[in-house]
């Protein structure tokens, strides 16, 4: 009987296929009226003798059941999940929502590259206001009234003895007049000059450099500058120091890179030259320094200052300086 | 200037190919900007020259600088000018000897003056530099002036009134605030001031010195006779003319920059020369009228100091040689031991005049790139933190702040209009428009000021970028803005920081359906906690160009720093965007406030050691009422186990009246040295709860 009880049991626990059938076939077996149940309430009608081993074998068989049923609930529990899990399913194809990302402007971000690699070196950084005395602007860097130097900067003039700073270079002047050398700062910042085409706007960004110490040589410039211009540039980067022309420095010097577009080939950028130039410099002219009280036989220093745009477009290949003040988005973008 | 290679090599004997040759200036400070080729093969340099090196604008000049480079030597051109013959019959006088320190001519009488028979090598050359060519006698001057590096100016003679040539400003000939009126050859009428150097005949200008010569004796066809003048004049004097008539020319470009006055005699000789040979005549007597014979400044030079700037360890025979070759005299040192020069600079070097400026030419002849590059001794100095270093660092936060929020950079000029100032509404008081600085000579009427807020600059950012099809835009600036003192005083230049945020309401897959405000309001929050400070408040705004619904002044304390709020429909109406609904919200901060309320002392506080209960009511209030009351007087109730509270919702419609509001807030209660106990709680809470509807006049909500 109890071979049977068995084999009929898991055959009906085979037609189960889900948790209402295994209730229901729980009930049919163990429930209160069930087959088990009745089977070992019945054992009280066995003469005692053969109690024993019959209760043995029902109990057995009880076990037998409530593992199976065990094992068939764990199964279908974990199918049920899976069922729950399937209808939960969302597209995962759609796009995720959106989270805005902000980006710098170009200039802003080559202004941080430029600084930071002067800072790394020792440099602090200094600013000075963008509206600008003539004394500041022109007078204290050896550039007179009435000087044809002043044409080399187009100039928007406020009253006559107030500019739009034309350079960053006014801030040496009033850093100087302030402290004493040792000095090594930049200076970066909004300059103007009133000019309107493709290569000029009437604001652009400057960052100016001044070391003032004693025993600073023209060779140091050079150092420094090629130093920079490596890490900027990279060190392969030809660079070329060539005499130039600025009232406030003597000697003076452009810095020139190998053309970074065509690699020294000539082209529309370099001019055919392959030389762009990059850097204006030079040794601080006594002259300034008697401006600010200096003695120039105990001090000498270099300076040195560049146009943030110039640099921005040869690296990111933009060819009208004007895109950077327009704020279309989709340039911005791209930075 | 132009330099056509075959003339340069006229003058010196270069077996260099013209590349090499332009290399070789430019690496000398005389920057070569092209080489165009032309058809007979001659190749023309455009040389760049300097303010500096008036000197090298001719050919004689470069070819002179090319001597001091290849160390050869050059030359000059060669002429014979036969001996006066006859009076000169002119009375010359300089009345202003300050403005002209020499004066020289000739007259050549009974020529012929042509056109187009100046022979074809010249005008060929004078069209490669640059210059028309007009008659013979024009012609010629010019040729010298590009040869030479020296203006000349031929006056028709017999329109000299009263054979007097005179030297003079308007008040030097006719008295005090005398003025003076010419028209000059390019047919204009000009008006000249009292101190504007003029050259005169008996009775009237007639050419405006070293800038143009007057219509009236202008050397053309019927011209038999003439006078050539030959003159140094004061640069800056010369410069100031030219800059007041707005008049630039060869002449005046070379004047201004100061011209040989040693070479004015060998031009003028030189163009007397060509101009016989071109149109004939007779050469009849001379004047040089040289008040005071110019002396070269004496240079002392120090061989070490030379070398202690550059980093060389040139000997003093390297640097007497550089020197030499252009053209400096070497005095014997005062000790022969010493390694002291003492220098004499030619009259064409008058920008040299200094120790420094010497040692810029041994370090130019001697070749910038064989100087070493070496890094410099540093020394250390450990000086407080520089201004420039702490405002970047305050601004990087700000704008790291921005840009992790989403916000993109914008860089505008710093320029504003009136047009701006009135779009805003803003008044005649405020100091955005009190403190407006003019600029005299703006490129565009709409720029002519400087900004005294960033806000117009964005809206136009976010005109064009919505024209060209962006719905959603969030830009930010940092920048300064310039408020005047009405004094002669600089402006006051403040950093602001501003932004504009911008979303087309569009069907999206995900909802977010927070207001603008709100999303622009956290954006600020942030900013602020960024940067740890915290006691900063939203007041109702009274900007006039914001919704007067939907803005807000930041204060930090008690200051008003900023604003910020949706852009009023009545100023949106007036923008080209109209059709696309945008509402776009704006927030402007003065970041100099921001800096002075940073305190940069961080002090660690414990963690919590017991935990909070937290509790939430909800109220209803008038819809009138700000949720920074209920705030403020959840904050205010005294005790000291309240630890933070918040608002999380606020609603309106069923339930709540009409004119009533519904505001939800959440208690956060903690004591730092026991667990606290849920009754105590309750009665705190209840006692909490009566206080605040007592205060705001509101009731509990059901």
């Amino acid at each position: 009987m109890t071979k049977d009880l068995k084999r009929v049991f898991l055959e009906e626990l085979r037609s189960v296929k889900s948790m209402t059938d295994l209730s229901h076939l729980r009930v049919k077996y163990l429930g209160r009226k069930g087959i088990i149940t009745l089977e070992l309430r019945s054992l009280s009608s066995i003469s005692p003798a053969d109690r024993p081993a019959a209760g043995k074998k029902i109990t057995s068989i009880k076990q037998f059941i409530e593992a199976e049923f065990a094992v068939v609930e764990s199964i279908l529990k974990r199918e049920e999940l899976q069922r729950e899990l399937q209808a939960n399913c969302i597209d995962v194809t759609l796009s995720g929502k959106f989270v805005p990302f902000g980006r710098q402007h170009p200039i802003s971000r080559m202004l941080s590259e430029i600084t930071d690699i002067f800072v790394t070196m020792g440099f602090g950084i200094e600013e000075g206001p963008e509206v600008e005395s003539d004394y500041y602007n022109f007078e204290s860097l050896n550039i007179p009234k009435d000087h044809p130097a002043r044409d080399m900067q187009d100039t928007f003039y406020i009253n006559d003895d107030m500019v739009l700073r034309t350079h960053t270079s006014p801030v040496q002047v009033r850093v100087m007049e302030k402290a004493r050398p040792p000095l090594m700062i930049i200076v970066p910042g909004k300059v103007y000059r009133r000019d309107a085409d493709i290569t000029h706007t009437p604001m652009f960004h400057q960052i100016e450099g001044l070391m003032v110490d004693r025993g600073i040589t023209f060779s140091n410039l050079k150092g420094v500058l090629e130093a920079f211009l490596y890490h900027l540039f990279g060190p392969d980067t030809p660079v070329r120091f060539r005499p130039s022309f600025f009232p406030f420095t003597e000697p003076s010097a452009e810095v020139d890179i190998g053309c970074i577009l065509c690699g020294g080939d000539g082209c529309n950028v370099c001019k055919g030259s392959g030389w762009v130039e990059i850097l204006g410099a030079g040794m601080v002219n006594p002259v300034v320094f008697e401006n600010v009280g200096y003695d120039t036989e105990e001090f000498s220093g270099f300076a040195f200052g560049m146009g943030v745009e110039r640099i921005a477009m040869l690296k990111y290949s933009i060819d009208d300086i004007r895109l950077f003040f327009e704020n279309d988005i989709r340039f911005l973008r791209q930075f | 200037m132009l330099v056509p290679f075959q003339w340069l090599k006229e003058f010196i004997d270069i077996t260099d190919h013209a590349q090499e040759v332009a290399r070789r200036l430019t690496m000398a400070g005389l920057e070569v900007d092209a080489l165009v080729k032309h058809m007979d093969g001659d190749i023309v340099m455009e040389v760049n020259v300097t303010p500096n090196r008036p000197d090298c604008l001719s050919i004689i000049g470069i070819a002179r600088e090319l001597s001091a480079i290849y160390k050869i030597p050059y030359r000059f051109p060669e002429h014979s000018v036969a001996a006066s013959a006859g009076e000169l019959g002119l009375n010359v006088d300089i009345l202003d000897t300050n403005l002209c320190h020499r004066y020289a001519g000739r007259v050549i009488r009974g020529l012929k003056v042509e056109a187009r028979r100046t022979p074809e090598w010249m005008q060929n050359r004078l069209q490669r530099c640059g210059i028309r060519s007009i008659n013979n006698v024009v012609d010629a001057t010019n040729y010298v002036l590009l040869e030479l590096g020296h203006p000349l100016h031929a006056f028709d003679l017999q329109r000299l009134k009263g054979s007097n040539i005179r030297v003079g400003t308007p008040e030097g000939i006719k008295g005090q605030w005398a003025m003076a009126s010419i028209e000059t050859l390019d047919g204009v009428e000009r008006e000249i001031s009292g101190d504007d150097l003029l050259i005169w005949d008996a009775e009237d200008p007639v050419a405006i010195a070293g800038v143009m010569g007057g219509l009236d004796t202008e050397v053309n066809n019927s011209t038999v006779d003439i006078f050539i003048e030959s003159a140094h004049f004061h640069p800056p004097s010369i410069r100031r003319t030219s800059k007041r008539l707005g008049l630039k020319t060869e002449s005046s470009y070379r004047f201004e920059r100061g011209t040989d006055i040693k070479m004015l005699k060998k031009a003028l000789d030189r163009a007397t020369f060509l101009i016989r040979e071109m149109a004939g005549g007779v050469i009849c007597g001379k004047v040089d009228i040289y008040p005071k014979n110019y002396r070269p400044a004496e240079i002392e030079v120090r061989c070490e100091k030379i070398n202690k700037l550059l980093g060389l360890a040139l000997s003093s025979q390297e640097i007497v040689s550089c020197l030499k070759g252009l053209g400096f005299e070497i005095k014997d040192a005062p000790d022969k031991l010493s390694d002291r020069l003492i220098i004499k600079t030619p009259a064409y070097r008058r920008d040299v005049e200094r120790e420094a400026d010497v040692i810029e030419e041994v370090a130019r002849i001697y070749g910038y790139d064989k100087i070493s590059a070496s890094l410099p001794m540093a020394t250390l100095s450990i000086d407080k933190q520089k201004e420039g270093d702490k405002r970047r660092s305050v601004k990087d936060e700000i704008s790291g702040s921005l840009l992790k929020s989403g916000f993109t950079e914008a860089i505008n000029y710093s320029f504003m209009g009136i047009q701006d100032i009135d779009l805003l509404g803003i008044g005649a008081d405020d100091s955005r428009r009190a403190g407006l600085i003019q600029i005299m000579n703006p490129l565009r009427v709409e720029d002519s000021f400087m900004k005294t807020t960033i806000i117009p600059s964005l809206i136009k950012n976010l005109v064009h970028n919505v024209l060209h099809g962006s719905r959603e835009l969030r830009l930010f600036e940092i920048s300064k803005v310039f408020i005047g003192n009405g004094s002669s005083r600089l402006p006051e230049e403040r950093e602001h920081v501003a932004a504009i945020y911008y979303k087309e309401r569009v069907k999206s897959l995900y909802r977010d359906d927070t207001d603008d405000f709100y999303i622009v309001k956290g954006v600020a929050e942030a900013v602020f906690n960024n940067l740890k400070i915290y006691d900063y408040s939203f007041r109702r705004s009274s900007e006039a160009y914001l919704h007067p619904g939907r803005s807000a002044d930041i204060f930090i304390g008690n200051d008003k720093i900023g604003y910020l709020g949706a852009i009023s429909p009545a100023v949106l109406g007036s923008l080209n965007i109209k059709r696309h609904k945008a509402s776009p919200v704006v927030v402007e901060i003065d970041i100099e406030s921001v800096i002075s309320s940073i305190t940069e002392e961080i002090k660690y506080k414990p963690m919590p050691r017991f935990p909070c209960i937290e509790r939430d009511t909800a109220i209803v209030v008038d819809s009138s009422l700000e949720s920074s009351m209920v705030i403020k007087w959840l904050k205010l109730y005294p005790s000291e186990l309240i630890e933070d509270v918040y608002i999380f919702d606020l609603y309106y419609g069923k339930n709540i009246p009409e004119g009533k509001k519904g505001i939800a807030f959440n208690v956060r209660y903690r004591a730092s040295d026991r667990t606290l106990r849920d009754d105590e709680i309750d009665e705190l809470h209840s006692l909490l709860v009566d206080y605040v509807i007592g205060k705001t006049g509101g009731e509990l909500r059901q």
